[in-house]
């Protein structure tokens, strides 16, 4: 009798164990803390970045992920931000969202990280790679016209204007300037008298004004492309006194964008999404960690907004991020 | 061989029987089992769902009273917002000398130690700016007589409105996002009626603090929104604004305040609803119903785990408990089964039951009242035969008897007194040897004395008819026979064998020994028995009409009854030749006094 109880006891006691270990066993949760992922983008120091990272840190606290954010101090080292990839990589992060500061030279470095088992998501600018999973940015060509439209809106559609591109055949850049003169084939009238280029710098685009202004008098409107170009170009126009006179069509919305805006040097601004591309970078690495399907390309939007319109309720909220 | 194939048919017969299930230890263990899983897994059902019932209701009794908490708190903070502007229009009412100097004065005082206030600021009724705290530098774009709030403010200066969030674009430099407090008063200033509106502009670190605080489970949130369904605060504002994500608003502007479940993108989640208290708005909690279905998918594996238990230790149980009742009854089959086959001879104790106990014992007394009725059964049987013996040994003797007595009788009227000396002489001598002291056995010496004695006398009443010679191996004449059984041979040679021919007969015995095996032999030259008679001589079935062949077949069958099959007479006979009957019975030695009951029972 005893001899047969044995085997039956033991099964109970193996029976109390098991869910005993259950509860010690604690459960994978989709909230992991331990995910890591790291966003490098162009520049760590500017406004429009800023932005971005504040769209990331909001899908990171929803996700409940860890986000890295980091980039060079300066838009044009690309060999620091090649670097903070490859570090990215060392440090076995588990996803990279990249806002790549060249089209190419950072390819190489973004594919290892793929080949390597990361998931790479771009965002704002394009990356010449076939194994990126996602791009997420503005439809730069519908920027362009955009700006197009504004400035027919704004100085006429007889006039004669200046573009301020800033970094020669980067993708954005080209992208920008393609759609723009699409839209001015609609202004036959619409002269363009000049095309610079101020290297993402707001010192050599306030000194590119200037010689713009001193050499075309008649000039009525400088279109650019980027913020750096658009920061430079109102400060040389204020500087010079010209508000007004020679009206400014700008990209982005930063502070002193903004501000030039309020003071009438600055009359439209086509600005793009920056939160949302943080936000959506963040949320697609996530996806892509968990192998989850996502698009390709998304484009996050961009809109035209003036000094009559930013503080409605719809503009406000795109133009000056809401922070807690 | 016959084993293995009976042990093979029981389980083949144990395979068929099994879906039936007609063992009581298998319908013991089956039922027991299916009682058990199915009143666990029933009660293991009806506890989950109380129990996830009971988590729903806690969720939102939770939840109701975390938003009542937060309600209050943020209650408590508008009030506070409405007290410092209702100080600020009663220090405006109370001072006539309304100069920009007191006015900022009052502000600082009133306003300066409020870290969540982002801004006061005091508009004249055509909108220019009196005074406002903190003085910065004013962004000179911006105009509060353009903006819907101050003309609503001018044009009912009792009234008192919030304003959903908006940049603050008062200052130059700075542009934080802002819930405003407008309210406008009234008083008369040297005589004269002026309205002035008081803007209290509030940053969201207490609104946010409030709220965030809140914990609705791990995703669980709380928002507010306003009259028009404008999010005054939420804590993916800049998502929602940036159109990245929807919120439901609009169910929860329509909804009086409660609790409700409500269905939104794919997930199920509960919406609480409270008013807030002099602003108008609306606060929502939001817990998602999944998050307590964790805990419902907890309690359905700890149930699992429950039922899996009880279904394992059930089965167990019932196995053990189905094997200990079957068990004795198990061994009361064996025994039974041991009796059909045969052997009674069984006595055994079961353990067990009270009911069991008992049916075995009255089966033991059962198999003992069998045993002892059988035994009584052969021994009466026995019993029968030996008197059916006696009987069939007594039946030679009338026949006999008589015809000698007769020729007695004759002998003495003839005077022949030698004759009848010897006749009576032998005639003593076979009734001494046939009488024996009732003894079954007699040695073979005093066998063939009696048949010795037999032939004398017929030979005398036969007239030397016949002579007779008897041949017996000397160390034969000590072993043992059946009595009487060469008497009737004789009988037979002499009436139908010598008896009838003319010429003068001859009787030969001899008794021989062959192994284990003793031979008589008694052959006549007589009359001979014709084959059909001769076959149906021995045979036990026929009723010959033969009633002479009754010694025959008497001696035969006592032989058979006493000693085996295998044992008898056998007869060779020819017509006009002669008769052979011999006689085969087993070796017996000397001191072999009563073989009567071995005989029998071999």
């Amino acid at each position: 009798m005893e001899s047969r109880n044995r085997p039956a006891i033991f099964l109970l006691i193996l029976c109390l164990l098991i869910p005993v270990g259950g509860c010690g066993k604690k459960t994978v949760a989709a909230w992991d803390d331990d995910i890591h992922i790291d966003m490098i983008v162009k520049d760590s120091r500017y406004d429009y970045w800023k932005v971005v990272k504040m769209g990331a840190e909001a899908a990171g606290k929803e996700f409940g992920v860890a986000v890295r954010f980091s980039g060079p101090t300066d838009e044009k080292n690309i060999e620091q931000q090649i670097e903070m990839v490859q570090e990215a990589i060392d440090l076995k992060t588990d996803a990279i969202v990249l806002a790549a500061g060249d089209y190419i030279e950072l390819a190489g470095i973004a594919e290892k990280a793929i080949l390597g088992g990361i998931p790479v998501v771009i965002i704002d600018s394009e990356l010449k790679s076939d194994l990126v999973k996602s791009f997420i940015a503005t439809d730069n060509v519908s920027a362009g016209k955009k700006l197009g439209e504004a400035l027919a809106e704004k100085v006429g559609n007889t006039c004669s204007i200046a573009i301020m591109g800033f970094v020669k055949g980067t993708a954005p850049c080209v992208q920008r300037e393609e759609g723009l003169h699409e839209s001015l084939k609609n202004y036959p009238k619409i002269n363009v008298l000049t095309k610079e280029y101020c290297n993402s710098n707001e010192d050599t685009a306030e000194k590119l004004t200037e010689q713009i202004v001193e050499k075309y008098p008649d000039i009525d409107a400088i279109v650019c492309l980027n913020a750096y170009g658009t920061v430079g170009t109102a400060r040389a126009i204020e500087k010079l006194d010209l508000a007004g006179k020679v009206k400014i069509i700008g990209f982005d919305s930063t502070p002193e964008e903004i501000s030039f805006m309020e003071k009438d040097v600055i009359q439209s601004l086509v600005v793009q999404n920056p939160f949302s591309m943080g936000y959506l970078g963040v949320k697609y690495a996530v996806d892509a960690i968990n192998n989850a399907d996502i698009p390709q390309r998304v484009d996050t939007g961009s809109t035209v907004i003036d000094k009559n319109n930013m503080y409605l309720p719809e503009n406000q909220k795109l133009v000056f991020p809401f922070t807690d | 061989m016959t084993k293995r194939l009976s042990g093979i048919k029981k389980v083949f017969s144990g395979i068929r029987n099994f879906p039936r299930a007609t063992s009581i230890q298998s319908i013991i263990a089956l039922s027991f089992t299916a009682v058990t899983i199915l009143s666990i897994i029933f009660v293991s059902l009806a506890l989950s769902q109380m129990f996830s019932d009971s988590a729903e209701k806690n969720a939102v009794f939770n939840t109701q009273q975390i938003m009542d908490q937060v309600n209050l708190n943020l209650n408590t903070y508008f009030k506070g917002m409405m007290e410092i502007s209702d100080l600020i229009r009663s220090r405006l009412k109370a001072d006539t000398e309304n100069n920009e100097n007191t006015l900022s004065n009052i502000l600082e005082v009133t306003s300066g130690i409020r870290k969540d206030i982002a801004a006061v600021a005091i508009y004249s009724k055509d909108g220019t700016l009196v005074t406002s705290y903190p003085k910065r530098s004013y962004n000179e774009n911006f105009s509060a007589a353009d903006q819907e709030w101050f003309k609503n403010s001018i044009n009912d200066p009792t009234d008192f409105f919030f304003l959903p969030p908006h940049v603050q674009t008062l200052f130059e430099d700075e542009r934080p996002w802002v819930v405003s407090l407008c309210r406008g008063s009234t008083f008369y200033d040297k005589e004269q009626k002026a309205t002035l509106t008081t803007v209290v502009d509030m940053n969201f670190s207490s609104i946010e603090e409030l709220c965030s605080r809140v914990s609705l489970g791990k995703r669980g949130y709380v928002y507010i929104i306003d009259k028009s369904g404008n999010i005054i605060y939420h804590p993916q504002q800049q998502i929602l604004y940036v159109g990245l994500k929807n919120e439901n608003i609009a169910d929860a502007l329509n909804k009086e305040p409660g609790s409700y479940f409500e269905n939104f993108q794919g997930e199920k989640r509960i919406m609480t609803i409270k008013n807030i208290s002099y602003t108008g708005w609306k606060m929502v909690g939001i817990s998602y119903v999944n998050e307590l279905v964790t805990d419902k998918k907890y309690f359905l594996k700890f149930f699992i785990y429950i039922t899996l238990f009880a279904i394992v230790f059930g089965t167990m149980a019932s196995l053990f408990v189905s094997a200990k009742v079957s068990k004795p009854i198990k061994q009361l089959e064996k025994q039974m089964r041991k009796v059909e086959n045969g052997n009674f001879d069984i006595n055994f104790e079961v353990k067990g039951e009270d009911e069991v106990k008992h049916l075995s014992k009255t089966f033991n007394i059962m198999v003992a009242k069998i045993k002892q009725l059988m035994g009584e059964i052969i021994k009466e049987q026995e019993e029968k035969r030996k008197s059916e013996l006696k009987a069939l040994q007594a039946q030679i003797n009338p026949h006999f008897l008589y015809n000698t007595l007769d020729s007695i009788v004759w002998m003495n009227e003839n005077h022949n007194y030698e004759g009848v000396t010897v006749m009576v002489a032998a005639l003593a001598k076979l009734f001494r040897i046939s009488i024996s002291r009732g003894n079954e056995v007699i040695r073979i010496a005093d066998e063939i004395e009696h048949a010795r004695n037999y032939l004398i006398i017929q030979k005398i009443r036969y007239k030397d008819k016949f002579d007779f010679t008897i041949e017996a191996e000397p160390d034969l004449l000590q072993a043992r026979t059946l009595k009487l059984i060469l008497q009737p041979i004789i009988e037979n040679a002499i009436y139908h064998g010598v008896g009838p021919i003319s010429e003068k007969g001859e009787i030969q015995i001899s008794v021989t020994r062959d192994e284990d095996i003793v031979l008589f032999k008694i052959s006549d030259n007589g009359y001979g028995i014709k084959p059909e008679v001769l076959k149906e001589l021995l045979s036990s079935e026929s009723k010959s009409p033969h009633s002479d062949g009754v010694g025959l077949k008497n001696v035969n069958e006592r032989i058979k009854l006493y000693f085996g099959k295998e044992y008898g007479i056998q007869i060779e006979s020819e017509i006009d030749v002669g008769t052979t009957v011999n006689i085969r019975i087993p070796f017996m030695e000397n001191g072999l006094k009563d073989g009567g009951k071995n005989g029998i029972t071999k």
